[in-house]
């Protein structure tokens, strides 16, 4: 009986944990279809606040920097994150371990601590030389810098995953040094990569601190968008591109997740 | 020991063309291998290899076999180009490979750990190789099929890897290597991770393989027993140095000394302390030996061993009391005290009297079947 009682208490807990997690979405959802632009008292559906974003060219140029620095800032880090995996992989037997802590430090490092180091940085380099104005290319190495981690811990996991002796296999089959990246270690860990991809994405379409130190005038994405505009007020429209950013990520998200447990199995 | 088995693998070495036997499944000459040197060194203190000579007939199934850390495997990846040897040099079919790199080598390897790609099919693992040196697809999967009729896979090569069972997996990485038709094929310990049932019909069917082909196999184990059974030849090896090399009956019957001797499962070694032409002195007693060579330690080996009830007196007969009897259905083993040494005999059930465990028996040896050995 007590165990039923203690069974009962648990399951409450955890829909009361979720409901915490999730009620703040859904009233953000759900004010986002609301009819009227009170921002208190729900009138009736409508998807006036959507047709409105679309007509608004700051948003619309929000939208389409977020897109281009997710984009290439994941294209990069995957190039470079899948290298550095496979190098930690490759060096995991040497006394080189020590190395592979700094690989982790920018993801425990508070985002405000990098991004104020990576504008400083910015802003020498461009004083000493003239180039890396702030704008779309100073966000994308800023995001690719902290993007690269977690590809390159990705990319680790599962080559240490593998049977090691499939490498020697694929030697004993003939394959050399190149067939044996296409024909063997890519398509290998090509599960790895999709998912390393989009959580990339999807930390730079949710990154909101880097990029505000390291944007320039005309490259404010949706997040640097919101934060301006919420100045004057919470408005609908906010609440619409909110959704529509819950469902990209949640998007995102759940990919990444598919394919991670693709690569486990 | 299938004597069988034994009589017609040492027929075979020598450079028989490949499927002669096989009724021209591969028509292509068998290669011979050619070790001068060897020397591997793992850090600054690791001797894997200490200078190892050695030539493999063509058409040969030659084993390497010894304890864990006594260089065989080491050897084995030198030969597939996996490891580099740091001195020595090393020839298959009479063409120097000791610095060809591993894909560029006519040699394919069975691994323990079948080391099957997860990423693709059974069909697609089969073809990896021809695949690799740019075969056309028709031609790959002619000889995928071919292999699979060989090996007799049946539907197993539509299967996901992830769907077999050991067995199977241990198949597929034989085809897989198979298909290739290298000039050698090396197979480290592929038996080891299967069951007793399993792993004995599948050393039969290794073997029937080899001998159908006439390819040449090398193949590495730490089981002595799996080692008699399939090999033309055995090369024992300890720290790095081959002991001795011949075929399954010279290594078990005559190991050239003690390390040897215990390695293929000998007990019963006894220093021999005066020695009068063919007449030897040990804790035992004295004995009557034939052609024992000159060594200074005696080997009995307990399957040459009779027990005659009571005290028998005669030549090569020593008193002896049961201490310990294992009956085990088709043999019996003792353990039975000679003054203060023990001696371990096995007698064949052919229905005739066993002694019991307190009775005193009469030991006798026949004089050829003594050997003696160096330590």
């Amino acid at each position: 009986m007590r165990k039923r009682t203690l069974k009962r208490g648990l399951t409450g807990f955890w829909w009361f944990t979720l409901a915490f997690l999730y009620l703040p979405l859904a009233v953000v959802v759900l004010f986002s279809f609301n009819a009227s632009n009170s921002a208190a008292t729900f009138t009736g559906l409508s998807l006036r606040w959507y047709g409105r974003l679309m007509g608004n060219e700051e948003i619309l140029s929000a939208f389409s920097n977020s897109m281009i620095l997710a984009i290439t800032s994941s294209v990069i880090a995957l190039g470079i994150g899948c290298l550095i995996g496979y190098g930690m992989y490759r060096h995991r037997h040497r006394k080189l371990g020590w190395l592979i802590v700094l690989i982790y430090l920018p993801i425990v490092l508070p985002d405000i601590v990098f991004g104020i180091s990576e504008m400083a940085f910015f802003v020498q380099v461009h004083r000493l030389t003239g180039l890396l104005q702030p704008g779309l290319v100073t966000m994308i190495i800023a995001h690719v810098t902290f993007q690269i981690p977690f590809v390159a811990l990705i990319v680790y996991s599962r080559f240490v995953g593998l049977d090691p002796t499939l490498f020697e296999a694929a030697k004993d089959l003939y394959a050399s040094p190149t067939k044996r990246v296409v024909h063997f270690m890519l398509p290998t860990i090509k599960p790895a990569l999709i998912s390393a991809f989009f959580l990339s994405f999807t930390l730079s379409v949710d990154d909101f601190v880097i990029s505000f130190f390291t944007a320039g005038p005309e490259s404010a994405t949706l997040p640097i968008y919101i934060w301006g505009a919420i100045k004057k007020g919470v408005s609908p429209e906010i609440n619409a591109i909110a959704t529509l950013m819950i469902g990209a990520v949640a998007l995102a998200a759940i990919i990444s997740l598919v394919f991670s447990r693709r690569r486990q199995a | 020991m299938s004597d069988i088995i034994t009589a017609e693998a040492s027929a075979s070495p020598g450079a028989r063309p490949v499927g002669e036997a096989a009724q021209g499944e591969v028509a292509r000459e068998a290669s011979s291998i050619e070790m001068q040197g060897l020397h591997k060194r793992f850090g600054r203190d690791t001797v894997a290899l200490d200078g190892v000579d050695l030539t493999i007939e063509a058409g040969e199934f030659f084993t390497l076999l010894g304890p864990s850390g006594c260089g065989k495997t080491t050897l084995l990846r030198i030969l597939a180009g996996l490891e580099e040897a740091d001195d020595g040099r090393l020839a298959i079919g009479g063409k120097d490979i000791t610095e060809v790199p591993p894909h560029k080598r006519s040699v394919n390897t069975v691994f323990q750990s079948y080391a099957l790609f997860p990423h693709l099919s059974v069909r697609e693992n089969l073809a990896f190789g021809l695949k690799m040196r740019g075969l056309p697809p028709e031609e790959r999967e002619a000889r995928v099929a071919k292999i699979a009729e060989f090996i007799k896979l049946g539907d197993l090569v539509d299967r996901r890897v992830d769907q077999l069972s050991g067995g199977q997996r241990q198949r597929i990485a034989l085809a897989r290597a198979l298909v290739n038709e290298p000039d050698v094929l090396l197979l480290d310990e592929p038996l080891s991770a299967l069951d007793a049932g399993l792993r004995s019909q599948l050393q039969v069917e290794l073997l029937r393989v080899q001998k159908r082909l006439g390819m040449t196999f090398v193949f590495v184990t730490h089981d002595q027993q799996e080692a008699m059974v399939m090999s033309d030849r055995i090369a024992v090896l300890n720290g790095g140095v081959i002991q001795q090399v011949g075929p399954p009956r010279e290594v078990y019957e005559r190991p050239a000394n003690a390390f040897v001797a215990r390695f293929m499962g000998h007990d019963n070694l006894y220093p021999v302390t005066a020695r009068q032409g063919g007449r030897l002195t040990t804790s035992l007693g004295e004995l009557t030996a034939e052609d024992a060579g000159e060594g200074g330690l005696l080997l009995i080996r307990p399957e040459t061993l009779d027990l005659l009830p009571g005290e028998v007196a005669g030549d090569n007969h020593l008193p002896a009391v049961v201490s310990e009897r294992l009956y085990r259905g088709s043999h019996a083993e003792y353990r039975l005290e000679i003054g203060s040494s023990t001696l371990q005999a096995t007698l064949n059930n052919r229905g005739r009297h066993l002694p019991e465990v307190g009775d005193r028996v009469t030991v006798s040896v026949a004089p050829e079947d003594l050997v003696t050995l160096s330590e």
